[in-house]
């Protein structure tokens, strides 16, 4: 049968943003697949140049717009090192607690936005209702559903609020059951597995090679998780195991990987989130005025010439890292320049490999499966 | 057992009558039995469709409803709630109460019991309460029935648009080939033995030789929009095609076996008057029958021709306006036929259920069999898709077009095959033609070494157990193991196409 370009993007259904994957089809077969990315960059590296620190933070929310706590933290750390604060250590704990919730929105976005893509509208609204236990969590934090600007250059924007603990405590234990719900849905449905399984296999060396992280990359087996190997804030003190799956194909780790281990992710953000609430300095219960030192640090406005700021962070989808020079008295409270790792930058292109010599119906499958988000990737 | 509306016997003796006196002493007198009966079916015809095409707004409303309560958290039981629920604990208020000699009540406690147990302000259920807080419009009773209606005038009042590339007469043809062969499979199908378009010999074959029409006309929209998804959408219609129609083609044929016909009428007549709905006697043919329905209305599981996931929205990408609305009413127009035809190949039909028992009972015996046969008809079609068809909507995602033809040849095919010898099997040895009785009771021809329904009763015990077993079979999730491997090409740069 002959072979024909078939151009998906920058709107189809398969996208999950805005970008263009162009396919070669022999027949069903995908023979050869390009991903065209760029269509939705802002340039916020060069926005931040003429921004104070301070102001950066909410374009870092808008860099991905289903998981901004975790971004937003990212880019706080990297100031933090540029300006050498001391952060206090109950801010350091609220931030876990923050930005794991924002990891179980995140994952349930993307579970939410992969049943459609396999067929299965029912586990949409599954997981975008529970989604929205943790939009009100953290919408009680930021005041926001979707961009928070919660985190601040030491410390954070507020304390938590009364009775903050038992609600976030009540709605975890909950979440885990219906982790355990969903999984009822999916995993025991054969037709799921029919889809999932054997498609789409990605080799540990190959997504090493090619710089993937985070929660593909754990799919695989390897053992590489910022948070446990690099520990950043608090996470060397509350209890958990990064989410690595063992996949049992030599050829690597296939979608059902990958689901596997975006569950698991979410069942060890609620252990630490649990764990975390009961650690937290100060009392869950107490409320700290906004200007406490228990919540906030002092920190400079300016960055000393030719200082430079660096985060490794294990954003929902990886590794994300920043790099800040500072500009010194010449350039004002604004950084020299900011530089930004995105994963899914890295891993689309690398996707685009994965897919060939499987069928058309399962390019959704396998892109979904590794939780493609255009915002920050576009930058 | 007849029926109560005897509505053909009746429009034939008033028009016959009428045109006897009428023609009498005129050229026309001769030809008075052609007319009438030309007249007698153009009314069934015109009472059929619009007995059906007024029943299937139950049908999209009853999938509205079933499936976006099943999509939520509380599953089937807030499913029954809805019905006389609307969002957020809106109410019809409390109409049980208008009910004479207070025979509402029943429903009244049922209602307060749902309410307690299944309400929305239950504080254990925050989300449901949060995300149901929208308000409700809409009439006081069936809370969004309506909605289908003004579905209707949006798509009317929307532009038809052509592709300019496109074959036009083929593009504009491929619609029609679609609903007017759907429309047509709903004028061979009798809702009750007086009820129906029209009653050919072997309306069975013909019904199902028109079923077969629509992914002509699939695949001729597919090929005609000039666009790659609709390109690949039309084939694979026509590439799956082949796959379920021949399995469903041989149950079906079971079920002609069985009756000793292929005509529905005496299909249904023969599973009252032998006793036995053909529901108990063939389960595997009913479940391949289902498979493969759901596959030839291409519903999800099946949905791979219009796949919105990967295809947009398949072979009707370019499509728009009402020609759109039809070719979707269409497809619930097909969804229904199904149904209905599952109630009367394996469900009895327009017969009610225990005739013969419920029907001696003094006083409601009698009211029991005053229910016209088209109200059994409506409600088994009814019950058969909200479990089946909404369920399984609801609960599976997508399989794959070569999953499907694999599927389709190597197990709903032999399944089919192992049907058909089990099913003459059963009329070969097991029947007894002497026990047929065409009574309020019915007869009892499946009578097994003297015991009365014994293989009926048999079949549906060894069922029961087989699908228990089948169900508890599996745990892929403790054993981890992979179940499914797929096939696929040499990597990127190997493969030369046309080598292989």
């Amino acid at each position: 049968m002959a072979q024909m370009w078939i151009t998906m993007g920058p709107q189809h259904p398969m996208t999950h943003g805005l970008w263009t994957l162009r396919v070669k089809v022999d027949g069903e077969t995908v023979v050869d697949a390009k991903a065209e990315l760029g269509y939705i960059h802002r340039g916020v590296e060069k926005i931040s140049e003429s921004r104070d620190f301070l102001q950066i933070t909410p374009y870092c929310d808008r860099l991905c717009y289903v998981s901004a706590m975790t971004w937003a933290n990212s880019y706080i750390y990297a100031a933090e090192d540029l300006l050498e604060v001391q952060v206090p250590e109950r801010a350091e704990y609220i931030r876990l607690i923050s930005a794991e919730c924002q990891r179980i929105a995140s994952h349930l976005m993307w579970l939410g936005a992969y049943g459609p893509d396999v067929g299965n509208l029912t586990i949409m609204t599954w997981a975008l209702r529970d989604r929205e236990l943790f939009l009100d969590l953290l919408q009680e934090l930021g005041g926001s559903r979707m961009h928070y600007n919660y985190p601040r250059i030491g410390g954070v924007k507020r304390d938590i609020p009364i009775g903050f603990a038992d609600r976030l405590k009540a709605k975890v234990q909950m979440f885990e059951h219906r982790i355990k719900e969903y999984e009822m849905l999916l995993d025991e449905s054969t037709i799921f597995l029919v889809r999932l399984q054997g498609v789409g296999y990605t080799k540990a060396e190959e997504m090493v090679d090619a710089g993937v992280t985070g929660p593909n990359l754990r799919a695989a087996g390897v053992n590489y998780d910022v948070r446990w190997a690099h520990p950043y804030s608090v996470y060397d003190e509350v209890d958990w195991e990064p989410a690595v799956e063992k996949p049992t194909s030599i050829k690597g780790a296939d979608c059902y990987d990958r689901y596997r281990a975006r569950m698991f992710e979410m069942r060890q953000s609620c252990r630490m989130i649990l764990d975390a609430i009961d650690k937290i300095p100060g009392g869950a219960n107490n409320h700290y005025a906004n200007d406490d030192e228990m919540i906030i640090a002092k920190a400079p406005t300016r960055a000393p010439e030719g200082a430079t700021g660096f985060s490794n962070y294990e954003c929902t989808r990886g590794s994300s890292q920043f790099y800040i020079k500072g500009g010194g008295e010449g350039r004002g409270k604004k950084p020299y320049r900011l530089s930004i790792r995105s994963p899914m930058f890295i891993t689309i292109p690398y996707i685009a490999d994965t897919m060939i010599g499987y069928k058309i119906a399962d390019i959704p499958a396998i892109m979904g499966s590794f939780d493609p988000c255009i915002g920050e990737t576009d930058r | 057992m007849e029926d109560v509306i005897q509505i053909r016997t009746w429009l034939t003796t008033l028009i016959g009558d009428g045109l006897e006196s009428a023609t009498a002493d005129t050229s026309l007198a001769p030809h008075a039995g052609d007319i009438t009966f030309f007249l007698v079916t153009l009314l069934s015809c015109v009472m059929a469709f619009a007995l059906i095409m007024l029943s299937m707004f139950m049908i999209l409303w009853l999938e509205r409803k079933i499936l976006g309560r099943l999509m939520d958290r509380r599953g089937a039981m807030t499913s029954l709630r809805s019905l006389w629920v609307g969002e957020n604990g809106v109410t019809a208020g409390e109409w049980w109460k208008k009910i004479p000699f207070g025979l509402g009540t029943p429903v009244g406690a049922i209602v307060a019991w749902l309410n307690k147990t299944a309400g929305n302000r239950d504080p254990k259920n925050p989300t449901v309460d949060r995300v149901n807080n929208r308000s409700w419009y809409g009439l006081a009773i069936f809370p969004g029935f309506f909605q289908n209606i003004a579905d209707g005038l949006k798509f009317m009042t929307k532009e038809h648009m052509v592709p300019s590339r496109a074959d036009k007469f083929i593009f504009e043809l491929a619609p029609f080939l679609v609903i007017s062969s759907t429309v047509l499979i709903l004028g061979m199908i009798p809702l009750s033995s007086q009820i129906y378009g029209a009653n050919p010999e072997l309306s069975v074959l013909f019904a199902f030789a028109i079923f077969g029409i629509a992914p002509l006309g699939v695949f001729f929209a597919g090929w005609a929009s000039n666009n790659k998804y609709t390109l690949i959408g039309g084939i694979r219609s026509a590439a799956q095609l082949t796959a379920y129609e021949i399995p469903m083609l041989i149950t079906i044929l079971g079920v002609c076996v069985l009756a000793g016909s292929f005509n529905f009428l005496e299909i249904v007549h023969f599973q009252h008057s032998s006793g036995s709905w053909f529901l108990f006697l063939m389960p595997l043919g009913a479940v391949l029958f289902l498979i493969a329905m759901i596959a030839e209305v291409e519903r999800i599981p099946f949905d791979m021709p219009e796949a919105e996931a990967e295809l947009v929205e398949g072979w009707w990408t370019e499509y728009g306006g009402m020609r759109w609305g039809l070719l979707f009413a269409a497809e619930y127009m097909r969804t229904y036929a199904a149904c209905i035809l599952f109630a009367i190949f394996f469900m009895g039909g327009w017969h009610a259920p225990f005739a013969g028992l419920i029907g001696r009972t003094p006083y409601i015996g009698g009211a029991y069999l005053l229910i016209p046969g088209i109200v059994w008809t409506l409600l088994k079609a009814w019950l058969i898709f909200s479990f089946v068809f909404v369920w399984a909507r609801a609960a599976l995602p997508r399989i794959r077009t070569d999953q499907i033809l694999e599927f389709g040849w190597r197990m709903l095919l032999p399944l089919a095959f192992i049907q058909l010898v089990l099913v003459i099997i059963y009329r070969l040895y097991l029947f007894d033609a002497g026990s047929v009785h065409d009574t309020i009771e019915g007869g009892w021809a499946w009578n097994l070494y003297g015991i009365p329904f014994g293989l009926p009763i048999l079949i549906t015990v060894l069922s029961c157990v087989l699908f228990y077993w089948l169900l508890n079979d599996e745990d892929p999730v403790d054993t981890k193991e992979r179940m499914f491997h797929v096939r696929t090409l040499e990597p990127a740069g190997k493969h030369v196409a046309g080598t292989d």
